[in-house]
């Protein structure tokens, strides 16, 4: 258990690094140049020049690829281009939105796609079930933003009960929470009925299981039965909500847009189209090892909770 | 059986929008009209008028066009990728197993809209730029799958007996082993199609994708975004299609699934 547990923290550390290695160059292989936009339309060659050595810009990719590794490891994530301060500074302002958004979806998602998986799940083939199913259905395939527009249109123009966009920096927290409502439901439907579809199928398949049979013909009650199945199907569940969450730290980007909200999202849009590269890479480094220690701690909780995945 | 049906009536329906709709329509989905700016449905223009006064209608079909040639297209391109790379390393093992695995895994390490994200800007945006970008980070899927299960048949007794009556390795993976998993891999595309409809949107939909002038179903509600509260019928004609779209694929792959299920 131990030995599985580290070789994965190793291959963890080897795709942390390699996922880095990618962002750093892909960064600098977009199009456009950071200095020529930093310094405006109207720069002189010299002036580009200047900025460009200034900012370190000049130095040979290698070079510039061991200093960004040197200051991430002391914890440095670099000075922005266009903002001139530090990255570390610019993220943690913008994170507790985005963080705060994602909590709430990913709870909302969490309740509300159990809720519906294990209900439907325990009643296949009757109207329930297949209202359910087709719900899931919907609810996956409804674009985001658009659910975010109607969303808007309704709560917020037609009955006015929310804030139409945007969020207050300071104020009551209760105010704040508010406004972001609108955007942790536009965020939770489609992770909902992804997780109460993979519920529901996971239900089925261990009801179908031969104990669930021998115990059902030695008269265990459908209460208990109903326990030792969801005991068994719900581990299962694990590798899709850590997907979801993990993914939710850049999933918010489009429902930050839709809604006007200061989050990492739209840090990282504004950082691409200023080629602020220390930016895009910092949001990148974070967006990546949040996905990835939530799915090794997804898979180690499983192997703790499934014995069978011990032994492999 | 019955949502088999339905996706592939839906499908054949939008699909057939896409096709043949802005040939039918009497108006022009990108020239605008400003007599007719911020109209309300009506039997001139079903879906009502945008803000440079052009049918929402006419637009909602010519970005369907767009749109769904990127979806669809990238889900092929997706597929080709994992289904050569998928038979290769289970077919080679050895070296080529092993760093045609290490690759993949490394593009699953990022979140999927990140990668997609990164990609386009890299690539700079525009059609063919979103269709490579999609395909990239849909591929790790479909090597994984064809690896897993070219794999599993290969170890089965009808290769062994092909190989003794002198099959070539060629053979034995594209006649025997291919098609006992090319149905799954059809449930899962029809899936990943409808997901690529929707990311596909919301790329050109923050600007990173099919860019303005040309009509994609993203970049129509991005316009419609910006004046939602004056004119939202600019925005609910676009949307209904999109989703339709995307429902009817994924109708398609559910449905499938169901009659292999029952077949197996």
């Amino acid at each position: 258990m131990l030995r599985l547990a580290l070789t994965q923290v190793l291959s963890v550390l080897v795709a942390v690094v390699a996922t880095l290695t990618v962002v750093f160059f892909a960064v600098r292989a977009l199009p456009g140049d950071a200095a020529v936009i930093l310094g405006g339309l109207e720069t002189q060659t010299e002036q580009v020049e200047a900025l460009r050595g200034e900012l370190g810009l000049d130095l040979p990719l290698s070079v510039q690829y061991v200093r960004y590794w040197a200051d991430l490891l002391r914890g440095d994530l670099g000075t922005s281009l266009r903002e001139r301060r530090p990255v570390g500074e610019m993220l943690r302002e913008r994170l507790w939105v985005t963080l705060s958004l994602a909590g709430l979806a990913f709870s909302l998602a969490l309740v509300s796609g159990l809720t519906v998986g294990l209900l439907a799940g325990r009643r296949t083939g009757t109207t329930g079930d297949g209202v359910a199913l087709g719900l899931t259905t919907v609810g996956l395939t409804l674009p985001e933003f658009w659910l975010g527009f109607l969303l808007i249109l309704l709560f917020s123009v037609q009955l006015g009960w929310f804030p139409l966009i945007g969020l207050p920096v300071e104020g009551d927290l209760g105010v704040r929470l508010w406004h972001l409502i609108l955007p942790a439901v536009t965020l939770a439907v489609p992770r909902a009925a992804q997780i109460a579809r993979l519920a529901r199928v996971r239900l089925l398949e261990e009801a179908s299981a031969d104990y669930v049979r021998t115990a059902r013909s030695k008269g265990v009650s459908p209460r208990a039965l109903t326990r030792h199945v969801a005991a068994n199907a719900l581990p299962g569940l694990l590798p899709l909500l850590a997907l979801e969450l993990g993914g939710l730290l850049t999933g918010t980007i489009v429902v930050e847009q839709v809604f006007g909200l200061p989050g990492l999202g739209s840090t990282l849009l504004g950082a691409i189209a200023a080629r602020d590269y220390p930016v895009v890479q910092g949001v990148a480094v974070l967006a990546v090892l949040v996905y990835v220690l939530v799915n090794w701690l997804a898979d180690v909780l499983q192997m703790l909770a499934d014995p069978r995945l011990r032994y492999e | 059986m019955t949502r088999l049906r339905l996706g592939v009536a839906l499908a054949t329906l939008v699909l057939a929008s896409a096709l043949v709709g802005p040939w039918l329509m009497p108006h022009d989905p990108i020239r605008p009209d400003y007599g007719a700016r911020y109209e309300a449905p009506s039997a001139r223009h079903w879906f009502g008028t945008d803000g440079l006064g052009r049918d929402v209608l006419a637009r909602s079909l010519a970005g369907g066009r767009v749109s769904l040639s990127i979806a669809l297209g990238a889900t092929l391109a997706a597929l080709s990728i994992g289904l050569v790379a998928g038979l290769a390393a289970a077919a080679w093992r050895g070296l080529t197993d092993i760093v045609l695995t290490r690759a993949f895994d490394a593009l699953l390490a990022f979140p999927g809209f990140l990668l997609v994200l990164l990609l386009v800007s890299a690539l700079g945006g525009g059609v063919w730029q979103s269709l490579l970008a999609l395909a990239v980070a849909g591929s790790p899927l479909y090597f994984r799958l064809v690896r897993a299960f070219t794999q599993a048949e290969l170890k089965r007794d009808y290769v062994l007996a092909g190989a003794a009556l002198g099959a070539s390795r060629g053979r034995l993976l594209l006649r025997h082993a291919l098609p006992n998993f090319v149905g799954a891999l059809a449930v899962q595309a029809a899936s990943t199609a409808a997901t690529f409809v929707l990311v596909e949107a919301s790329l050109s939909y923050l600007g990173l994708g099919v860019a303005l002038p040309t009509p994609s179903w993203g970049n129509v509600l991005q316009d419609a975004r910006s004046y939602l509260t004056r004119q939202p019928w600019a925005a609910v004609g676009p949307g209904l299609v999109l989703a339709c779209a995307a429902l009817a694929l994924q109708f398609l792959s559910d449905g499938w699934r169901d009659t292999l299920d029952r077949r197996a």
